[in-house]
């Protein structure tokens, strides 16, 4: 019990910062339900028509749809959908850093040294996981409960409780099979190799749905057997031995991980190469990356910096096949040119690319600038703050050198999306004006500086929970912008969110009112957090 | 007169609740090696952390060849080679690159320099952090403070992690830069380090600077075990030795007594007469028995001030 409340303990804070995104995110939804359906039966059914049309050109990335005229069949759709990549992501994070980040620490080493035995370690931390995804999944369930009860019905208890159970059981298993990849691999390799197996089992699954020689493989998927769960909808099921499957994936692969970690060695991998003979060197390193200030810190991330530039530039190379293959199916429906008419401004399949992709990118760049935050936070609390300060540095620099570090990585991944989306809109023959372009995508990178400075400003006074702070702010900035105008939510409410300042440079250009109060900001958070780390005590 | 390298005055930092750093005040000269001793919590970190700038002091001042240690910080910092207790963590960089890093940082990197103390140490460079032991970590640190020949050295417990073999080296290393024209403060809870290598003792208690002496002046604190054989025909005069002035921890077994002797012997002599002694062995206080005596949590602060 004292390794499962440890467990619980160092990841509180994730806890409830994730529980939290996942209220509000069905709390959004299902509350959203209400405005974009209507309330009559009529205006609900014609709605759910419409919508499943939509449903349909997204089957690649989420199950089909059924139900969409009720608040249960929209939210199991909507939100839970969307959750199970939420929380297969989260399991990825909580699992990684618990096999391998924990040991790295040498707080593997302090727990075995009480006596507890290898395999109870691996079961608390898998029990400690299921019991924050069972709470994280139930305010997710809470979530709907309350959209429903602001939409002025109710909702029955039983069918959220289901849900939730099922996507705990998805977001477990996701879990013990990350536990068990990071014993099988190098510590470095553990997240990276990992990610990439949660991610063909997500595809596996979802590419089976359009790829009939998929079909034979994805039972090994544990998206599949999430997905045969709809308990939401009238009508709709739970299915008890898929979700028996989730658990035994979860068992068994908790079982084995704890195997591996019996037979290997602390900070090895299970399955290693022998290491290379080769003689010691005692030179330092004369790469002139080190000298340059900025560089030898973009350097130093280079390897999260590409991931993060490829990865978006596929993403975004994705959209904007996605804009191609479902703007015009969707351009013949009657009942969404309302729905395009509230979000979209322009020629057509600019304002959809400027609306989902770089809707998308926002939120994207803002999480890049959120994991910066995170690893400031992690310098000052693990003494390397320190190291850096015991050169001639002053600490104002310190500061103004993240603060560079974080823009020219941002500018490095913005472009790299941009010309994604060139190159891609070029192939899919959708005509962009490329200044526009260049400035859609260079205006990512004052979001990403504003969250970096708020982020300075939150980690200088609250450095533990300045990461899931940002989280949910990024996410609620999201949420308001993309679904404000649909919820006819008050324009000071939809103020609110970061993004707004934006614009649609993609369609209407710079907007330079925007970019001014983007820059004022990012300048006054960045000022007052070099103020705030010159006067505070460096690791307190 | 020359510059101090480290001078404080009043130097205090306050953690509430008795905890913390308080009314330090401390002159360490050019080319002298200060030995600053306490147990842990005692406030040794918290001093070093202050004169690096880390920490603001909540009063007092901290001087290092007379740059205020706040307001001139990276002027201070030019002069000053500094080793953390514990090093932080630098995960998949290789050793030569955290030298370069923060080398960089630091400019003028002698790439000599660094392979003359790596070789030294034995520390392969080219393998990744995360692969070291404790020990190559703290060599590492060796590396980093040492690498650009600083007129100060700040050492936070150096040799923790280090094998008997390689505090040798460290230790001789510390003399050479010494005699290089080098100051160097150094904080540690192992007595037999600073009997080593350094010049004068700071004893740190509880926050408070209880103790600042010569190497040798620790020595001479008179406090002796005494082991005292009777012939079997004396009566062992037990009531007379255990009510001697300076003597305690008296134990009779038969006819044997041992005891502690603070201060001169006389008072214990003056007993003895009469009784046949057929043995007397006085045994030279280490350093670190004086400093377990007088550092008790219950011995009274004034007691090393005697």
């Amino acid at each position: 019990m004292t390794a499962i409340r440890l467990a619980l303990r160092l990841g509180q804070w994730g806890l409830l910062g994730f529980a939290g995104v996942t209220f509000l995110f069905t709390f959004i939804n299902s509350a959203g339900f209400y405005a974009v359906a209507g309330h009559t039966q009529a205006e609900r059914e014609a709605f759910a028509k419409s919508f499943a049309q939509i449903a349909s050109q997204l089957t690649v990335l989420l199950a089909p749809a059924l139900r969409l005229d009720t608040v249960g069949g929209y939210t199991q759709y909507r939100a839970f959908g969307s959750l199970a990549i939420m929380f297969s992501i989260w399991a990825l994070a909580s699992a990684s850093g618990a096999a391998r980040g924990n040991e790295e620490r040498g707080l593997v080493e302090v727990v075995l040294a009480t006596g507890l035995s290898r395999v109870r370690i691996v079961a608390a931390q898998v029990a400690a996981f299921a019991i924050a995804s069972v709470v994280a999944s139930l305010a997710a369930g809470a979530g709907l409960m309350a959209g429903a009860i602001a939409g002025q019905e109710s909702f029955p208890l039983g069918p959220v409780i289901e849900a939730a159970l099922v996507l705990a059981a998805l977001a477990v298993a996701c879990y013990s099979s990350v536990f068990l990849v990071a014993q099988l691999v190098a510590p470095r390799m553990a997240t990276g190799v990992a990610g990439a197996l949660i991610l063909a089992l997500f595809l596996l699954n979802s590419l089976s749905r359009s790829f009939d020689s998929l079909h034979a493989l994805r039972w090994l998927s544990p998206f599949r057997y999430y997905e045969l769960s709809r308990p939401l909808p009238p009508g709709g099921n739970f299915d008890v031995p898929a979700t028996m499957v989730l658990l035994a994936i979860a068992i068994v692969a908790g079982g084995l991980a704890a195997l591996a970690f019996h037979k290997r060695d602390l900070g090895s991998a299970l399955f290693a190469l022998p290491a290379s003979a080769r003689p010691p060197t005692y030179e330092t390193s004369a790469a002139l990356v080190w000298r340059a200030p900025i560089i030898r810190d973009l350097y130093d991330r280079r390897v999260g910096l590409a991931t993060w530039t490829l990865g978006l530039a596929a993403i975004a190379a994705v959209f904007v096949v996605l804009t191609r293959t479902i703007v015009q199916p969707l351009l013949s429906i009657p009942g969404l040119a309302a729905y395009f008419a509230a979000i979209l401004h322009g020629p057509i399949y600019q304002s959809f690319l400027s609306s989902l992709w770089f809707g998308v990118a926002q939120l994207l760049i803002a999480g890049f600038a959120i994991t910066q935050v995170g690893r400031w936070s992690a310098e000052d609390t693990d003494g390397r703050l320190e190291l850096i300060l015991s050169n001639p540095v002053s600490r104002t620099r310190v500061v103004i050198e993240r603060a560079a570090v974080l823009m020219f990585g941002a500018l490095i991944i913005a472009a790299g999306s941009g010309v994604a989306v060139g190159v891609e809109s070029h192939y899919q023959s959708i005509d962009l004006d490329p200044g526009r372009l260049a400035e859609a995508s260079l205006m990512l990178v004052p979001v990403a500086l504003v969250f970096a400075a708020l982020g300075a400003l939150l980690a200088a006074r609250l450095p533990r929970p300045a990461v899931g702070i940002l989280g949910i702010f990024a996410f609620a900035s999201y949420l308001m912008l993309q679904l404000g105008p649909l919820f006819k939510l008050p324009d000071w409410v939809q103020d609110l969110s970061a993004f707004k300042l934006y614009g649609q440079p993609l369609v209407e250009g710079i907007d330079r009112a925007g970019l001014a109060i983007l820059v004022v900001i990012v300048l006054a958070a960045f000022s007052a957090s070099a103020i705030v780390m010159q006067r505070r005590d460096i690791g307190s | 007169m020359p510059v101090a390298a480290i001078q404080t005055s009043k130097l205090s930092k306050d953690y509430g609740l008795g905890h913390g750093l308080f009314d330090l005040d401390l002159t360490i000269s050019p080319q002298e090696v200060f030995g600053f001793l306490g147990p842990n919590g005692a406030g040794k970190s918290t001093a070093i952390r202050c004169l690096m700038g880390m920490i603001r002091p909540t009063r007092g001042s901290a001087h290092i060849f007379g740059l205020d240690c706040l307001r001139d910080s990276v002027a201070v910092k030019r002069k000053v080679g500094y080793m953390p207790g514990d090093m932080p963590q630098f995960g998949s960089l290789r050793g030569r690159e955290v030298v370069a890093y923060l080398g960089g940082m630091r400019g003028n990197l002698d790439p000599t320099l660094v392979r003359k103390i790596a070789e030294r140490f034995d520390l392969d460079l080219g393998r990744r952090f995360r692969e070291y032991s404790s020990g190559n970590k703290k060599k590492l640190g060796i590396v980093l403070a040492f690498m650009h020949k600083p007129e100060l050295l700040i050492l936070d417990e150096p040799t923790g992690g280090l094998d008997p073999l390689n505090q040798q080296e460290f230790y001789r290393l510390l003399n050479e830069t010494r005699e290089a024209g080098a100051a160097i403060f150094l904080s540690s809870h192992i007595l037999s380090e600073v009997e080593h290598v350094c010049d004068r003792v700071g004893i740190i208690r509880s926050g408070r600077l209880v103790k600042v002496a010569e190497l040798d002046e620790i020595h001479n604190i008179r406090l002796h075990r005494v082991e005292l054989e009777f012939a079997p025909v004396t009566d062992v005069p037990e009531a007379a030795i255990r009510s001697t002035a300076g003597v305690e921890d008296v134990v009779v077994e038969n006819n044997r007594v041992t005891c502690t002797v603070k201060g001169p012997f006389d008072p214990l002599l003056k007993v003895l007469t009469g009784a046949t002694v057929t043995n007397l062995v006085s045994h030279e206080p280490s350093l670190e028995e004086l400093f377990l005596t007088y550092y008790r949590p219950d011995a009274p602060s004034e007691a090393l001030s005697r």
